[in-house]
């Protein structure tokens, strides 16, 4: 067999798709079984413009002749598949000849994988964002019945240890008119009106580093010094609660439902924890939640009650008061107002 | 049937992704289904199937049977068609090593939306 037997043969087995065509006119001279599989009405003597009506000729041949060789991808059905087929052309002088060659390449199978994984990729993508929306949504769930240093705790750990934390100030605040509404107002607008008050005291309470402990229907309790035992958490509830009182009297006037309520502040030392296995429900327990509690008791509608003892420098916004009654004052309490 | 093991059970996309091709080879072969796939371009054909086999077998998508009747509103599948893509997923997931027990239930899963799929 001669040289160029044996050249055509290998030209003939080798797997990607081969066509030489005659550099001066464009026109076929030679290809392989691989091309002819793919690219079948080809023939002989075809213009390369007739085979590849869409390929940019002169591109390619400015391409050819400057780089040394052209690269491109042709895409077409065969049957209802379609075929992706890389193209790289190059020039050769064979025997004196100036041929054009044209590899090509089958790439269907790693265009389609391609597509898969983008298909994959935006799948996950999706789940990955829906999830993140879940945990943004059970993180705020939780948030609502522990502080964030316990939920933090939580997240990390599984648990939250309890923890003795020696000075802080709690604040309790209970809705001296909360019968009366209950009975007068439909659950939905008490359920609203109740949904408000809270929110509203949450964000007076987030401005002064004050955390809700919790709210049961008529009542509610925040504190401060968890998070820093350097801030000066006294300052931050004293001024929470006249904030709350501020915040009432500028609704009761022109809400239809007026609520009226008595705030009691006490200092000392509590214990935080998370409670129960399944339904978990944070709590603090110990002095300044029994002072507090206690003050709470003996104050007016719409007064802040604290221990005399316990006042210390309250900054410029507010000014001490006598206690309105008199088994307030008996028990060393004092009232807080706005200047 | 617990989908979501499936999935897992078969090694996760890393193995499912074959599945997915060789389906979607299968599909594109057959003389009966084939031709729905026609008009239809490579890159949302192979986004069909991969979240079809990923449905099926619990991985990271799911249709509800509003969004399955809304696809197949326009195509006039026929029992027929339906059945042969049973067949040719059934082959599909036995040459890939999925056991009779799993097939099954995948399959039934499938018949179970047949009356949201075929409007005959």
């Amino acid at each position: 067999m001669s040289i160029e037997a044996i050249n055509e043969q290998l030209l003939r087995s080798v797997g990607i798709g081969v066509a030489l065509f005659s550099r001066s006119d464009l026109t076929l001279e030679f290809s392989n079984d691989v091309f002819e599989s793919w690219f079948e009405d080809s023939n002989p003597g075809d213009g390369i413009d007739a085979i590849f009506p869409t390929l940019d000729l002169d591109n390619m041949l400015t391409r050819v002749q400057e780089d040394g060789k052209y690269s491109t991808e042709l895409k077409f059905r065969k049957k209802r598949r379609t075929i992706v087929v890389a193209q790289i052309f190059s020039l050769a002088d064979i025997g004196g000849q100036q041929l054009l060659v044209l590899e090509c390449q089958n790439i269907t199978r790693i265009r389609e994988l391609e597509s898969m994984i983008e298909s994959y990729s935006n799948m996950v993508e999706r789940n990955a964002r829906e999830i993140q929306r879940e945990k943004d949504q059970v993180e705020k769930l939780l948030l609502n019945i522990m502080p964030r240093a316990a939920y933090e705790e939580y997240r990390d750990f599984g648990v939250v240890a309890p923890q003795r934390l020696e000075s802080v100030s709690v604040l309790v605040l209970e809705f001296s008119n909360f019968n009366e509404n209950v009975n007068t107002l439909p659950p939905a607008s008490l359920v609203s009106e109740l949904n408000e008050l809270y929110s509203s005291f949450d964000r007076i309470g987030d401005q002064l580093e004050c955390e809700r402990i919790r709210s049961t229907g008529d009542s509610y309790r925040c504190m401060a010094g968890m998070q820093d035992p350097n801030v000066d958490h006294l300052q931050s509830v004293a001024n929470a609660a006249t904030r709350f009182i501020r915040y009432l009297n500028r609704r009761n006037e022109s809400a239809n439902t007026k609520w009226l309520c008595r705030i009691g502040i006490g200092t000392g030392s509590v214990v935080g924890s998370v409670v129960g296995n399944q339904k978990y429900v944070y709590d603090i327990f110990g002095a300044a939640v029994n002072a507090a509690v206690s003050a709470r008791t003996h104050a007016s509608e719409m007064e802040v009650l604290l221990a005399d003892e316990a006042v210390g420098d309250l900054g410029g916004r507010l000014q001490r008061l006598d206690a309105t009654t008199e088994a307030a004052r008996e028990q060393s309490l004092i009232a807080l107002a706005d200047i | 049937m617990s989908a979501e093991s499936l999935y897992v059970k078969y090694g996760g996309f890393g193995k499912v992704n074959r599945i997915v091709m060789a389906f979607y080879d299968k599909l594109l072969d057959s003389d009966e289904i084939g031709p729905y796939f026609d008009d239809i371009d490579m890159p949302r054909m192979i986004d069909h199937q991969t979240k079809f086999i990923a449905s099926l077998l619990g991985g990271p998508a799911a249709f509800t049977d509003e969004q399955l009747g809304n696809a197949h509103a326009r195509l006039a599948v026929t029992h027929g068609h339906f059945d042969e893509l049973k067949v040719i997923l059934q082959s599909t997931l036995s040459e890939h090593g999925v056991t009779s027990d799993d097939s099954a239930l995948v399959l039934n899963a499938i018949e179970a939306r047949r009356a949201v799929i075929v409007k005959e």
